[in-house]
């Protein structure tokens, strides 16, 4: 029993210490990434058509990298060097806050939950939650998944949507995408369930298999994301977002990724 | 930590009853069929040391994720419908059953043979011999090394977070990805998970000096 | 009327040859002990007639059965034939008491009272019926001995078969021992076979002596004969080495 007392207090006296290392996310970034012409941002590895490794050559391409890349060139000019490291849906946030990176370009949806602790640029795509089924599945739109499992990935807001739009449906939530289409392959679920964006990704990987259903259930708009109380950096990427849409550099982009998806209007997402 | 506790008591609550029922269920199977594998090991049958040996080595030295994977993926696409709580409890007691039969084989060919001698050169059969004199006396020699193997098995269990096992670990997965809390959503379950461990480990311990 | 009969009956461990054309006849209610050199056979030999070692070749009849034919039950057989070991094999999860009873419980199905007392009896024979609670970790090795040899008492054996029984014990605990072997062995319907290299208690309680060497019998002789000179040179090497000690 004492053994146990003292084990809590060992863990009690962890917790208290992780409350307390918050200084990293205190210095300026702007300041920081001037000096050093990098920006490092958090991006997936799993997502065809926004950010998904090469395996060619081990580099991450997609339209979130496309993106960074031009945010990164707009904001410290053409020497400006982006740099990337991998997250998951999970550890996105976790990065940006213990000071890993200085922002997340990573499908990120804003909400008003995410935004008490980190601070959203104004949306640079929308995107809409979707369903993506095996082909022939009897599962149509959103209403049909009651009473049927829905697979979902940790740390993506769907969770909780289905939850909201289909109370009657159960939930299991995997680790990442390529879990995720394991499962639905396996019939671990009659749905897969995320943005649209990324579904038809997945389904261009897998045509003979997948579709995308349903349309869109939800508004998704995504965000870059940084520290709060970074307001000149937090400007700085707004300034570049805007200028990618009036210089037609952000059309081109959309074009460039989402051209050739079957099924999706890539126009309605250009910038008028 | 109590902030956590207190927003997502049910949550964990949910994960804790998942995780001890696939603990336990595991633990039984495991313990059970061990024995088995183990006396195939040391009958004086060729062919059936070979099946228990063939088995122990495969399942001791395949990661315990890539068993599970297989009950999760293969197994419901070509065989039976199986969910994350099942292939999760499944892949965690044919994983852990080698590692209790290398326990026990060792055991019992830790007693000396004069033992078997002994009770045989009176008549006794195999299995009696087994029963009576060798079993017990290897017993009380793997009690301390199957303790070790119960509480692994018990932190084992976390791979149903990934088969969407609903067990703790999935639980604070899914808690630090809606409070962005890493820290203090695993250090909770750190805590449960303790819970479960050192009464164990107290209860083998006991078990121990009793039959010392 | 012959207990054992071995019939050019071959050993053999692997390739190496550890008995070779063993011929040996016992009759019931003889005394029979084995001596020879360390390495000779003489265990191996012994440990043939109750099936703990297999033969690859000849025949081998002890109390009627024969061991050459593997539908022999080793079983049966063994509830027949004692065995004591050098060094003891008491059962170690077992007081003394439930060592004499265990095998005429499990294996004869004696009634539980008259294994008690049969027990009991047993301890006083061999002197330790104050010891019936105590485990096998709370006794001299002398007394070990003879809980061992009460234990194959209590299966009623035809037969006995002792593999060096004083060789792992105090010198002053053997006599004690040999004691007890030698009521043991003196009932007229007993018959034993006895791995020693105490030549004066063989003497003694001895009708034959046998002498191996390389896992062949090189002399069987009548016990005071073998005694006064033995026939063979290596018999006397090793009988004047084993007495000059
Ligand atoms: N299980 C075994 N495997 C291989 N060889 C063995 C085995 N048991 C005995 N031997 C060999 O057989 C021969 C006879 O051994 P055994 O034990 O019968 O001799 P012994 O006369 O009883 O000797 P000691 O007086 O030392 O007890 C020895 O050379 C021994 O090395
Ligand atoms: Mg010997």
């Amino acid at each position: 029993m004492k053994k146990l007392v003292y084990a809590m207090a060992m863990l009690f006296g962890l917790s208290l210490l992780s409350g307390c290392g918050k200084s990293i996310s205190d210095q300026s970034v702007l300041k920081n990434i001037r000096q050093s012409k990098t920006i490092t941002w958090a991006v997936e590895g799993d997502k065809k058509l926004f950010s998904l490794i090469d395996i060619r050559d081990d580099h991450e391409k997609g339209f979130d990298i496309d993106m960074a890349k031009a945010i990164t060139k707009e904001i410290l000019g053409p020497k400006g060097q982006a740099q990337f490291t991998l997250a998951t849906a999970q550890s996105r946030i976790p990065l940006l806050k213990n000071g890993n990176v200085d922002a997340v370009i990573a499908t990120l949806t804003i909400t008003p939950e995410r935004a008490k602790i980190i601070s959203f640029s104004k949306s640079y795509f929308q995107a809409g939650k979707s369903l993506l089924v095996p082909k022939g599945s009897p599962v149509k739109k959103v209403s049909d998944l009651n009473g049927k499992t829905v697979i979902g990935i940790v740390g993506d807001n769907s969770v909780e949507i289905i939850k909201k739009v289909a109370p009657r449906a159960k939930v299991v939530a995997m680790q990442d995408y390529g879990q995720a289409v394991s499962a639905l392959k396996s019939h671990q679920g009659d749905a897969l369930t995320s943005d649209n964006g990324i579904l038809y990704g997945i389904a261009a990987q897998n045509p003979e298999e997948l579709e995308v259903t349903g349309g869109t259930f939800t508004k998704e708009p995504y965000g870059i994301a940084v520290n709060l109380n970074q307001a000149p950096f937090h400007r700085a990427i707004n300034r570049a977002i805007d200028k990618l849409h009036r210089n037609g550099e952000y059309n081109r982009l959309i074009k460039k990724w989402f051209g050739q998806v079957p099924g999706f209007n890539y126009k309605e997402m250009y910038y008028k | 930590m109590i902030n956590i506790f207190n927003h997502f008591g049910n949550q964990l609550l949910d994960g804790f009853g998942w995780t001890l029922l696939a603990s336990f269920l595991a633990l039984v199977f495991s313990l059970l069929f061990g024995i088995l594998l183990a006396l195939l090991e040391v009958v004086p049958a060729k062919f059936a040391n070979q099946v228990g040996r063939t088995y122990v080595e495969i399942f001791r030295n395949i990661p315990l994720l890539i068993i599970v994977m297989f009950f999760y993926l293969i197994v419901p696409k070509y065989f039976v419908q199986l969910d994350g709580f099942s292939a999760g409890t499944i892949g965690l007691f044919l994983y852990t059953s080698a590692f209790i039969a290398e326990i026990i084989r060792s055991g019992i060919q830790a007693v000396s043979n004069g033992q078997m001698e002994g009770a045989r050169s009176t008549g006794m059969t195999y299995q009696q011999a087994l029963q009576h004199i060798i079993l017990p006396q290897a017993l009380k020699i793997v009690i301390p090394p199957l303790g070790n193997q119960f509480v692994s098995l018990i932190k084992d269990s976390s791979i149903l977070a990934f088969v969407a096992g609903f067990d703790l670990m999935y639980q604070a997965n899914a808690i630090a990805s809606v409070t962005f809390d890493t820290i203090n959503s695993y250090l909770v379950i750190g805590v449960l998970y303790l819970l479960i461990t050192m009464p164990l480990s107290y209860y083998m311990q006991y078990l121990e000096k009793r039959l010392a | 009327m012959s207990m054992v009969e071995f019939h050019d009956v071959q050993k053999y461990y692997g390739k190496f040859h550890a008995l070779h054309d063993i011929n040996l006849k016992i009759d019931k209610g003889e005394t029979v002990v084995l001596i020879g050199p360390s390495g000779s056979g003489k265990s191996t030999l012994i440990r043939t007639i109750n099936r703990l070692e297999s033969i690859q070749g000849g025949k081998l009849i002890v109390n009627n059965q024969d061991l050459s034919n593997p539908k022999t039950d080793s079983n049966r057989l063994r509830q027949d034939v004692g065995m004591v070991f050098q060094h003891f094999n008491l059962y170690k999860n077992k007081n003394v008491l439930e060592n004499i009873m265990l095998a005429p419980r499990i294996v004869s199905h004696l009634p539980e009272e008259e294994n008690k007392k049969q027990a009991l009896d047993l301890l006083k024979m061999v002197g330790l019926e104050d010891k019936a609670q105590n485990m096998p970790a709370q006794i001299s090795g002398g007394q070990k001995q003879r809980v061992a040899i009460a234990r194959s008492l209590a299966m009623r054996p035809k037969l006995l078969l002792f593999d060096e029984p004083t060789s792992a014990l105090d010198p002053e605990m053997i006599d004690d021992v040999l004691q007890v072997i030698k009521k043991v062995t003196s009932a007229s319907e007993m018959t034993s076979l006895i791995v020693t290299h105490e030549m004066g208690f063989a003497k003694e309680v001895a009708n034959r002596v046998i002498f191996m060497d390389e896992g062949q019998i090189v002399e069987d002789d009548e016990s005071a004969l073998f005694y006064k000179k033995p026939q063979t040179m290596r018999a006397q090497q090793f009988l004047s080495k084993i007495i000059s000690h």
